[in-house]
């Protein structure tokens, strides 16, 4: 059996309508967060977890890490179930929110690190060791004696995973981590993702908007819509499904010339010249170049394959989400 | 148990770097207790009641000092609830209601104590008659510690329930409203409690806001012979059991049916 197994899991909310006018009560709307959602992630995997806003990606890590209770459906994580046994369970998670603070707003870092050292009980010198690997790796020495609320935002994520990382947890759900963060310090975030789950064996599944997380960290990723998995596999396969366009920027020396293109050829016309974006599998690349060139005198032409987040975009309209 | 230490020490080292809050509250509450002193006392001189003036004036005096004890809530605390920061401590390997109440218990302590003993030490030095009384004697000081103790984990037990109401309503405000209208009525704060009429007294004296101060002024002025010492501090017992039973009660259904919203 796997480290995580999902079978069947269902969760609904129940919301409440605004009042209609003319009646006195309020109406009830059941929204299925998870319908019938099954996976499994083996120890030590680095799993994506991705999806438009409210797939139900935060729901499903809210159930695994035993926050919130299923209405039907199984759940294993190492053997246990999360919200049957929660203390047990919550012993070998670490979670973070990206959105959430866990540390204590008025006080030094170092003293929330101390509480969370007491609530996980976590021995003195197995602290000490832990502590000092990860103010290297996570580079917090410059502020570990500063309150919270001094910190930039890349501060205090760093803070706010090394802190669930205190008690090496087995587990790591991730959810937007990389939220707000510049580039160095997302870098550094990731660098640190990655030895952390190949130093120690850390199975970490990583929530995200952020396409280039999922590239350069997760070497599975699954993609979820409407409470449903849509897709569970290498990052490359799923592109390489929807990566079927290409696109063209061409800039001609004398004024755009008019151009006679077949059909399924998409024509901007910009400020510095034509963009196109075609389908190689319908018109062959040298073909299409065939018919620029002999439309005029071409200064610059460049060719690229289409952006991930465009990819993610095709990909979220195709399956209807 | 080292972690509902931990989160304690914690919340107590919180309180303590607001102090300009701190010498804030002393002036209010010394203000408050000398317009109500002046008060009863005015009342005094048209129509004396059955309980010495004296002891009022105390009664008003330690009802002051311990008013952070009556009221005060984490506001940390619901704005954790409020936001969603409550589901990191969902995820820690504690008891929900355990960590919280060592919070609120830190909070209560430590704000009443800050306060409280600069204000004993002014109101002592006030003329006989407006200021604060020793106690009836050195057994009915020593007696009335135990009850301020219970007195405070009763408090706690309360203030915890509210918190568990909050998690339900998301906003503090209108059950907090409510219920502190009752504590500060019940609990002898704006009106002593040994003013009422004697017959509202007998029921007003078993409710649980009576446990908090007023059981512990009581035996502080001497009111309580040592039968009834035992009495109260019984009263008391009984009614942390019920409110903690109660308060755990809700933390459970509250995990059961909690619904962390957004991402």
């Amino acid at each position: 059996m796997s480290y995580i197994e999902v079978r069947n899991l269902k969760k609904n909310f129940v919301v409440k309508k605004k009042r209609e006018k003319g009646k006195l009560l309020r109406e009830k709307e059941t929204v299925k967060a998870l319908k019938d959602l099954s996976f499994s992630v083996d120890e030590g995997e680095l799993v994506g977890y991705i999806g438009p806003n409210g797939a139900g990606k935060s729901t499903t890590v809210k159930i695994l890490s035993g926050i919130l209770t299923p209405d039907d459906g199984e759940v294993s994580v190492g053997g246990i179930v999360p919200w049957k046994e929660r203390k047990r369970h919550v012993k070998n998670i670490g979670v973070v929110f990206g959105q959430r603070s866990q540390l204590w707003w008025d006080v030094p870092i170092i003293d929330s690190f101390k509480l969370l050292k007491d609530i996980y009980r976590i021995p003195d010198k197995a602290y000490e060791e832990r502590l000092g690997e990860l103010i290297l790796a996570l580079d917090l020495e410059d502020f570990i004696r500063t309150p919270l609320r001094l910190l930039s935002l890349g501060q205090r994520m760093r803070a706010e995973l090394c802190g669930s990382l205190l008690h090496r947890p087995g587990l790591l759900f991730l959810d937007e981590p990389t939220i707000g963060l510049d580039a160095v310090s997302k870098l550094a975030l990731r660098d640190f993702l990655k030895w952390e789950n190949k130093e120690y064996g850390t199975t970490i599944m990583l929530t995200t908007h952020d396409m280039e997380d999922i590239a350069a960290l997760c070497s599975r990723v699954m993609v979820l819509g409407h409470g449903q998995k849509l897709f569970d596999g290498k990052l490359p396969d799923l592109l390489e499904r929807f990566d079927t366009v290409r696109n063209v920027s061409v800039k001609y020396a004398d004024g755009d010339p008019c151009l006679k293109l077949p059909e399924g050829v998409m024509t901007k016309k910009t400020e510095d010249g034509l963009e196109l974006s075609y389908e190689p599998a319908k018109l062959p690349t040298a073909q299409l170049l065939s018919i620029l060139q002999d439309a005029g005198n071409i200064r610059e032409l460049t060719l690229q394959p289409e952006n991930t987040d465009h990819l993610i975009a095709a990909m979220y309209k195709e399956l209807d989400l | 148990m080292r972690s509902y230490i931990s989160v304690f020490k914690m919340r107590f080292r919180m309180e303590l770097q607001y102090r300009g809050a701190m010498i804030g509250g002393v002036l209010c509450q010394m203000f408050f207790g000398l317009v109500l002193v002046a008060l009863y006392r005015a009342l005094y001189e048209g129509h004396p009641q059955s309980v010495p003036v004296e002891n009022v004036v105390t009664y008003v005096w330690l009802q002051q000092g311990f008013f952070r004890m009556i009221l005060a809530s984490d506001p940390e605390l619901l704005d954790k609830i409020r936001t969603g920061d409550i589901s990191y401590d969902m995820c820690r390997p504690v008891n929900m209601y355990g960590f919280y109440y060592a919070r609120i218990m830190a909070l209560k302590l430590t704000g009443s104590i800050m306060r409280a003993v600069p204000m004993f030490v002014m109101a002592f030095l006030l003329p006989k008659g407006w200021g604060l009384s020793l106690p009836a004697s050195l057994f009915s000081f020593l007696a009335a510690i135990p009850a301020l103790m219970l007195g405070l984990l009763c408090v706690c037990a309360i203030e915890n329930i509210t918190v568990a109401f909050t998690m339900i309503t998301l906003d503090p405000r209108g059950i907090q409203g409510l219920l502190n209208l009752l504590m500060m009525i019940l609990s002898g704060n704006i009106l002593p409690l040994t003013l009422f009429p004697d017959s509202w007294q007998k029921v007003i004296t078993l409710f649980p806001y009576a446990q908090l101060l007023d059981a512990p002024i009581r035996i502080y002025t001497g009111d309580h012979g040592l039968e009834s010492i035992l009495g109260v501090y019984m009263l008391q017992g009984i009614w942390i059991v019920l409110l903690l039973a109660f308060g755990i009660y809700m933390w459970e259904q509250n995990r059961k049916r909690m619904i962390v919203q957004g991402g």
